[in-house]
């Protein structure tokens, strides 16, 4: 435990696990929530998986271990822009969907086996924005905030 | 020094005023925080309590900073458990911070001890009560009833 680093965060979602699993493997919902990345992935257990930034620039890249629709894909995930975090190596990225009440919990989990990585120091950051942005946009129709502070 | 943190941020469409008077008002705490209310003068100083709808006080303290719409700290001790209740006391920061048409709101809640369960419990109320006052703030209803306990 005290070896590696770990990010962890729940969020609740008025919308179906369905929906929600559109809005997370979709790349046209996924460029709305997500600063507008592009995320290129056939989403198939061994398919690679690759993020860009919106001008093209390679941002992360890896490959999609476990995936059970609509409630889990489990992806290794490797940063590729910035030369120290990619020295660390490819982290673990799981995403859970379980129904709760009429909504949905999301739970994502990063993980990278080395203590106190910029990676996943990093992805705490921008988590957060994403998944507000994601939120919101499936229960009112529109993201919460275009302006992220570090953006 | 040992200590146990959770970290909670999210990103709220509304405005600092609002999101200030969500997190202190009686009546709106109760409406996305499962019929739980806090009562509070909240200014430096002020007693703090957390009062549940059958009436139970589970966990009280002092409002150690208070600085509208920006930022709030309170001295956080549980009452109900009795083995949440020997941690002690727990700090509970609340930081707004206006981003485009939006508010940043960070919670950090720590204990000077490792292995915390009082921290343990917080990581799992949090998020529920955050997703619920986001929805509604944003959407103007809440999105679990109060007796989902998952």
């Amino acid at each position: 435990m005290s070896a590696s680093s770990h990010f962890v965060y729940v969020t609740i979602i008025r919308t179906t696990p369905a929906k929600l699993w559109e809005a997370l493997t979709d790349p046209k919902l996924i460029r709305q929530y997500w600063y507008g990345v592009n995320v290129e992935c056939a989403w198939t257990k061994g398919a690679p998986w690759k993020l860009a930034f919106p001008d093209g620039r390679l941002a992360d890249a890896g490959e999609i271990l476990e995936i059970a629709p609509p409630r889990r894909i489990l992806i290794r995930w490797q940063n590729e822009w910035n030369p120290e975090m990619k020295a660390e190596g490819p982290s673990c990225c799981t995403i859970d969907l379980e129904p709760l009440d009429d909504a949905v919990k999301l739970t994502i989990t990063h993980d990278l086996d080395r203590p106190e990585s910029r990676f996943i120091r990093a992805v705490s950051g921008a988590w957060p924005y994403t998944l507000a942005n994601l939120k919101s946009l499936l229960e009112t129709g529109a993201v919460a905030t275009n302006s992220h502070p570090g953006h | 020094m040992p200590r146990s943190t959770f970290v909670y941020v999210t990103y709220i469409r509304t405005t600092p005023e609002q999101l200030w008077s969500a997190l202190t008002d009686q009546e709106f705490q109760k409406q996305y925080w499962f019929g739980v209310h806090c009562e509070s003068e909240w200014t430096p100083g002020s007693s703090w309590k957390m009062v549940h709808p059958d009436g139970r006080i589970t966990d009280a303290g002092e409002i150690l900073e208070s600085d509208p719409p920006r930022r709030l700290v309170i001295r956080w001790r549980h009452e109900d458990k009795p083995e949440l209740k020997a941690e002690g006391d727990s700090l509970c920061t609340m930081e707004l911070e206006p981003t485009g048409r939006a508010v940043k709101l960070s919670i950090t809640h720590t204990i000077e001890r490792e292995s915390s369960k009082l921290i343990t419990a917080v990581s799992g109320g949090w998020p529920r009560i955050i997703s619920n006052l986001k929805s509604l703030l944003e959407t103007g209803s809440t999105i679990l009833a109060s007796g989902s306990k998952r």
